[in-house]
């Protein structure tokens, strides 16, 4: 190797390490650009004042009111992003979509390996535009709208459900159950909540033995299928029928369900050779077709059909190597799978309008443990915008330090 | 500039940054606070004359160039200048030490490098330019440029002493004559 060599090789690895600018940066770039031409003008408006004699108090410096706000911090339209947040203090969102909630999970071990994954709930405050923490919960789904979400006490499966309203924080309801309840998810409309039953927490997690100089890494608890069916309760007057489904031998933990876009539907994860797919079942609990519209979603992307249900949101479908890695995931025609385009992300968690997404995106390089920061991507543009700090790995679950909750306004 | 302009400007900056930044960086010898502020400069200039540029990436980084060595000329009139000869080769030669700690060294030498001589390592070795393009873009002669290029590895074998354990340049040639300053630091 020589000096040339040397320099070139310095330079390329000085090049590499640079992170990504911070969101807003060309925000800045304006508003500096902004705030040039109009001290420009008003010199100019000073000089002919003076000439003629003639006093002009027009206002043309600017305000500093569009100065840019620490760490990239854009409120326009009601966004928030947040990138210095992890977990997030403030409200993140995009468009109507909104970071509703956000949970972290402990394993709380009891003995002999054996433990319980609970999760802490930090609930949207919309009057201070802050998350708060809300102990009280073991399971929280917000309804579209924002004004309602639907909770689980402490000890699971539960046998009642709460109706949450989120101005007050207080329980303005509480719907009883027959079955425990473990997982609960709203309807597109918010007007029904389908109600996942176990007959076991199902958060209950053995520890795996180690593999060789591997982690050691937590698995359910159990030997037999525990879900046995779910409520479909209508909102408003609490009303509504269980419906048991044949046992799964492979679901053996949390596997919670939810409905179909047209809510005819339930669906829910399928573990085994087509894990990450779904099924399907109609209201009564039997197996069914999925909807021509859903057959290609995964249930494991939770951003699923736009808002115009045209397009799917799809996994991750390519990385690009680089300083940080870019992923990109596929958009699909839901009606026959075949790929529109690819868009920024790599794990596409909410549509935001029809063009873009909420999605996990990496800040490291693919060589380098993946650490994931929440950014708003658009289709057809490579752009990523920063919402929220990175999260970083949580416990031996699998899980991130801190999940989201997505809901629309 | 109208809202197309404005969008194209965005998806500009979006798309390029990074790769924008990198330079800058390098420009500054490493200095990432100073790379962002060369680069926000010359995007606001960019801004000015956008729906007159034909390639945008071409005309930032010519400001990004330029406009670093107009920074360091202004600085550089204040301070005291002298040539410094470069030691012979071979002398002062250390151990073979581990590549990563000799681009560790490289870099501190090269963020001691007047941004003019930075300026022209950076488009010979990390844009890989030829001599003519480099010419061009800074707007001198291809005899300086190969001139500076030279004076400025020499220089970072006098910075750094442990490069001179390295080969001997391939291709850089002795100028006739060379008037390019080297800034020597106390």
């Amino acid at each position: 190797m020589n000096v040339e060599e040397l320099v070139r090789e310095a330079l390329r690895e000085q090049a590499d390490e640079q992170t990504p600018l911070r969101a807003g940066f060309v925000d800045r770039v304006l508003v500096v650009r902004r705030r040039r031409r109009n001290r420009a003008l008003v010199g100019v408006a000073t000089a002919t004042a003076a000439a003629v004699a003639v006093a002009v108090g027009v206002p043309l410096l600017d305000s500093g009111k569009h100065d840019e706000s620490p760490a990239g911090i854009s409120q326009q339209g009601g966004d928030g992003a947040h990138p210095d947040q992890s977990p997030p203090r403030d409200l993140i969102g995009a468009g109507d979509t909104v970071l509703a909630a956000y949970y972290t999970a402990k394993t709380h071990y009891t003995s002999g390996g054996k433990g319980t994954s609970v999760r802490t709930y930090w609930l949207l405050d919309q009057k201070t535009g802050t998350y708060k923490k809300d102990s009280r919960w073991s399971f929280v789904a917000v309804a579209p709208g924002l004004k309602t979400a639907a909770v689980l006490e402490r000890n699971l499966p539960a046998g009642r459900i709460g109706l949450l309203d989120l101005a007050t924080g207080e329980v303005e309801r509480w719907i009883p159950v027959e079955h425990g309840v473990g997982g609960l998810a709203f309807s597109r409309d918010g007007n029904r909540l389908v109600a996942t039953t176990y007959n076991e927490n199902p958060d209950r997690r053995d520890e795996e033995q180690p593999t060789v100089g591997g982690k050691r890494k937590l698995v359910s608890v159990y030997r037999d299928a525990i879900r046995s069916g779910f409520y479909v309760l209508d909102v408003a007057s609490g009303q509504g029928s269980w419906s048991p489904v044949a046992r799964d031998r492979d679901i053996l933990g949390r596997k919670d369900f939810a409905f179909s876009q047209a809510g005819d539907r339930v669906y829910s994860q399928i573990i085994g050779s087509q894990d990450g797919m779904q099924q399907f079942y109609d209201i009564k609990g039997k197996k069914a077709a999925a909807p021509a519209n859903e057959r290609y979603l995964r249930s494991d992307v939770g951003a699923r059909l736009s808002p115009n249900g045209r397009l799917a949101a799809l996994g991750l479908t390519k990385e690009v190597g680089g300083s940080p890695g870019k992923s990109y995931s596929s958009i699909r025609d839901p009606l026959t799978n075949k790929e529109i385009t690819k868009v920024r992300g790599g794990h596409l968690l909410a549509w935001v309008d029809d063009k873009r997404l909420i999605a996990w995106e990496r800040v490291t390089r693919l060589d380098q443990t993946y650490r994931p920061q929440l950014v708003l991507v658009t289709i057809g543009s490579d752009r990523v915008v920063p919402l929220s700090g990175v999260s970083e790995q949580g416990d031996n679950t699998g899980r991130l330090e801190w999940e989201p909750v997505f809901a629309r306004r | 500039m109208d809202a197309a302009e404005l969008e194209s400007f965005r998806e500009f900056v979006d798309n390029r940054s990074s790769a924008l930044l990198k330079t800058a960086v390098l420009l500054c010898g490493g200095d990432r606070h100073a790379g962002e502020d060369l680069l926000q400069s010359a995007l606001v200039k960019a801004a000015g004359k956008w729906q007159r540029i034909d390639e945008p990436e071409a005309y930032v980084r010519r400001i990004l160039y330029r406009q670093q060595i107009s920074r360091w000329r202004l600085k550089w009139r204040a301070r005291e200048v002298t040539v410094a000869e470069p030691p012979e080769a071979g002398a002062g030669a250390l151990d073979a030490a581990a590549a990563s700690d000799l681009r560790v060294v490289m870099r501190e030498a090269l963020s001691r490098l007047t941004a003019r001589q930075r300026t022209v390592l950076v488009l010979r070795y990390f844009e890989d330019l030829p001599e003519a393009d480099v010419a061009r873009l800074l707007g001198c002669s291809v005899g300086t440029v190969r001139s500076t290029t030279h004076r400025s590895l020499a220089r970072l074998r006098t910075l750094a002493p442990e490069l001179a354990a390295l080969g001997p340049p391939d291709t850089v040639r002795q100028p006739a004559r060379d008037f390019s300053p080297v800034e020597v630091r106390p």
